[in-house]
């Protein structure tokens, strides 16, 4: 067994191969093993105002949370009559519901087969059950110091933000938990408001801020890329605004912190892409490609 | 091999005669019953010797020889009971011999037969074991938890040894049964009862027995009949049977009283151990209960108990009032919802206000708070538990018993997460209702179970048996233990053997009698987990049930 492969040692050349003896340990390899290395078969190229492009959902996000908080904080000055930002909101969800239609000539609404009067419920089950339950939350969280509750919503909106989808794929994304939050947070916030009134008024615009607001931004952003742009500049400038009537300093940090994600973070990302140094070869795990779901079930 | 003969202590100073027993092979003993004296007609004594085996089915024959030397003049009488062996023929035999004052004993035993080596003489080495027969015959061997006591090196009888030399007395009783009064045509020596003269008056309740036993059985299916009839399976008074306890406890008796009773002869000694002890459970019951009546009604105790009781049922619902008060404050600085706190507090409030009007009833009260306190918190925490769900985005997947992922409306969303904030920060106030009123509830039941338990006690706790064992320690044996009386070279070593009385624990661990109650045992941490889920923990209701 052992003294015929000894003869012909100089002919036998290892293969990579286990279902055959071969006259080598069991470690061994030849200089032939490192040909298969591959490095950076996945990497992407990246254009840098692509990539600014797509960071405007996060900016977007952060200048709805900011718009939130700044509102809420006319809201508790007396600063905002309730009555106006109703106005204003229901006006401004009118247009956005005209628009979210106009956009893609109603084949979102063909396709998602969701009728007006689905819709019409909808907006009548929001008004109604805020409005039946602001009386509750108002009283709900007197007991309760308003630290607290600034620390809970400040948690809520980060998570909001964490949670978001932003168009990655992966596990932390979960747009429920992240509208969850939002409304929660917003819940906390609207318990400190004067009045039921108040509280009403801020949940329903929470509502139009975190949850519709995205969506029509996510049809804006696939339809018509230049008016999203357009759209986001003039949302981050206003955001920037209201933060700059409160507080001057909170404007700058806010402006430098938009700035850095839209402008910074893109080139460093380009950047930091030439450094990318991914190896891929034959001792990769094994990866099915074909769909193989038929021979589940 | 060692002979071990067992020898009744009442023997030891009677008249020469032969030795009947019975003759254990597989324990190599020899049980010896009684002495016949002299003078007798072997086949008189043949004949006794069939009588007896044929009402006892226990092999007695004659084992051998015994001799109680008075004088010294008596030589011939050695040779005399030698000869004997000619007649009853038994293998050994045995010869048992006492000198003069209870000194010196000697005991051989023979084999007629050629032994199998011819050195060897043909007797076997004896060991002498005392027994007290009254004591055996009366004791009653349980199996042993433990070996009998090894005081005598290899002097132990194993414990199936035992049990078959106490089933032999047992069961040899008609050997015993002529008094020292009777003359039959042949004289015996062993234990004798005091004869049937003595009480009369238990010969007399003996006989009565009977027909009052038959007469209280006709009686008593006649009340169960009654009781079982379909007037009382309607639905409101089935209902109140269950409910109360003084039924459960008359059913109760009633199923014990009907097996007292029965005309039935008790087939074994536990059987009958059983009916005794149910006996006296009864009768401490009704002696019990007459005690409290005559207490109750002496010096008009009950109205005294009532003035008592009405202020302390007043002084109950005042303290609770207080406490309510206290809640609806901010108690121990707790955060509560103030709004949700005064309405809790108001209802409960009035609640105090209705029972003392209607019923002045001492805890039922406490038992309608713990009750709606633990139904809200129970509420809240399933709301809770499913909201906390919607709001991470999953739900529960009924058919697959599992958390699944799921996507929701907006306006589902919307609603869940209102309720869900809503329900996070009203939490602490209803759970502080529900952990006080819990622990009222907690203190009300525990001392309904301490009463439960008592009277389990009384129902349960086998006195008969107990008194038995403290009065007749020797009727309930566990095992043996033996005392060394004599242990000199060149003579038998002779053993006393004495019993060893049951422990009291095994006593009411055999003995318990079965009580009504049947309570279904809830592990602690179960309790916990009903107590944290909110819910109701007495009376224990199971999910089942209520659906049906």
């Amino acid at each position: 067994m052992y003294a015929q492969p000894v003869t012909n040692t100089k002919e036998a050349r290892w293969q990579k191969i286990l279902y055959e003896r071969q006259p080598f340990p069991d470690n061994y390899v030849d200089r032939r093993f490192l040909e298969e290395l591959r490095k950076n078969i996945y990497a992407r190229k990246y254009q840098y105002w692509a990539v600014v492009f797509e960071s405007s959902v996060v900016v977007q996000q952060l200048c709805s949370v900011c718009v939130f908080v700044v509102i809420w904080w006319y809201m508790d000055e007396g600063l905002l009559a309730p009555h106006w930002l109703f106005g204003t909101g229901l006006a401004s969800s009118l247009i956005g519901y005209v628009l979210f239609d106009l956009i893609d000539g109603g084949e979102g609404r063909k396709k998602s087969r969701r009728t007006r009067w689905a819709d019409l419920k909808s907006a009548l089950v929001f008004i109604t059950f805020t409005y039946g339950f602001s009386p509750v939350l108002k009283t709900l969280t007197e007991s309760v110091s308003t630290d607290t509750i600034y620390a809970m919503s400040v948690f809520m909106l980060l998570g909001h933000l964490i949670f978001f989808d932003y168009g990655a794929n992966a596990a932390i994304v979960s747009s429920t938990l992240s509208l969850n939050m939002a409304i929660f947070a917003s819940v906390c916030l609207a318990s400190r408001l004067p009045r039921s009134l108040h509280a009403f008024i801020m949940v329903t615009f929470a509502i139009q801020i975190f949850a519709l607001w995205p969506m029509l931004q996510k049809k804006l952003k696939a339809c018509t890329p230049r008016s999203y742009v357009g759209v986001t500049l003039l949302f981050a400038f206003s955001a920037l605004g209201g933060l700059l009537s409160i507080s001057a300093v909170g404007a700058i940090l806010f402006a430098l912190l938009l700035l850095s994600i839209s402008c910074l973070c893109p080139f460093y990302l380009i950047r930091l892409q030439l450094f990318k140094e991914n190896i891929h070869g034959p001792w990769d795990e094994a990866e099915i490609k074909e769909d193989l779901s038929r021979f589940l079930s | 091999m060692v002979l071990k003969a067992f020898f009744p202590t009442c023997c030891a100073s009677a008249d020469s005669g032969l030795l009947v027993g019975r003759w254990v092979p597989e324990q190599s003993s020899a049980v010896v019953l009684a002495v016949v004296h002299f003078p007798f007609i072997p086949i008189q004594v043949k004949e006794l010797l069939a009588q007896v085996q044929q009402a006892s089915r226990v092999g007695v024959a004659v084992l051998g020889t015994w001799c109680h030397r008075r004088q010294e003049s008596e030589e011939s009488l050695g040779h005399f009971l030698e000869g004997l062996s000619a007649i009853f023929s038994h293998e050994p035999w045995l010869q048992l011999c006492r000198e003069r004052g209870s000194k010196f004993w000697s005991c051989k035993a023979t084999h007629r037969q050629v032994p199998a080596s011819p050195g060897a003489p043909g007797q076997d080495q004896v060991m002498l074991i005392f027994y007290d027969q009254r004591k055996v015959l009366l004791s009653q061997l349980h199996p042993p938890a433990a070996l009998p006591d090894h005081q005598a090196g290899d002097a132990t009888a194993s414990a199936g040894g035992l049990a078959a030399v106490f089933d032999t007395v047992a069961r040899s009783e008609v050997l015993f049964r002529s008094d020292q009064f009777d003359e039959g045509p042949v004289r015996l020596s062993h234990w004798q009862s005091e004869g049937v003269e003595a009480s009369i008056l238990v010969e007399l309740a003996k006989q009565a027995s009977g027909p009052i036993c038959l007469l209280l059985a006709c009686l008593l299916s006649l009340i169960s009949a009654a009781s079982t009839s379909r007037v009382f399976k309607l639905w409101p008074l089935s209902f109140i049977w269950s409910k109360l306890s003084t039924c459960e406890q008359l059913r109760h008796r009633l199923g014990q009283l009907t097996l007292i009773f029965s005309t039935q002869k008790a087939e074994n000694p536990a059987q009958l151990m059983r009916k005794a002890n149910m006996l006296v459970s009864v009768f401490l019951d009704v002696a019990l209960g007459l005690a409290l009546l005559s207490w109750l009604h002496g010096k008009d105790r009950i109205g005294q108990l009532a003035d008592a009781l009405v202020p302390v049922a007043d002084h109950v619902a005042e303290e609770l009032q207080h406490l309510l008060q206290w809640l609806m404050g901010a108690p121990a600085g707790l955060k509560m919802n103030r709004a949700l706190d005064q309405v809790l507090g108001r209802f409960f409030l009035y609640h105090i206000h209705l029972w003392i009007n209607i019923i002045a009833l001492l805890t039922f009260h406490i038992y309608c708070f713990y009750v709606y306190g633990a139904r809200l918190y129970c509420m809240k925490i399933c709301g809770l538990s499913s909201l906390w769900r919607l709001f991470r985005g999953k739900k529960w997947n009924v058919l697959r018993q599992r958390v699944d992922s799921c996507s929701y409306d907006l306006d589902q969303l919307f609603i869940g997460t209102l309720l869900f904030t809503i329900l996070v920060f009203l939490l602490p106030t209803t759970a502080l209702y529900y952990l006080v009123f819990t622990l009222l509830r907690l203190l009300v039941v525990t001392v309904q179970g301490l009463i439960h338990l008592l009277v389990d006690l009384v129902n349960s706790l086998p006195l008969y048996s107990l008194g038995l064992r403290l009065c007749r320690p020797y009727r309930l044996a566990a095992g043996v233990k033996f005392r060394v009386l004599e242990h000199e070279a060149g003579r038998p070593l002779r053993l006393l053997m004495q019993i060893n009385p049951l422990p009291y624990s095994r006593v009411v661990h055999t003995y318990r009698l079965p009580s009504c109650g049947c309570h279904p045992k809830h592990s602690w941490g179960s309790l916990c987990r009903k107590l944290f889920f909110g819910e109701l923990i007495y009376p224990w209701r199971q999910r089942g049930d209520k659906q049906d």
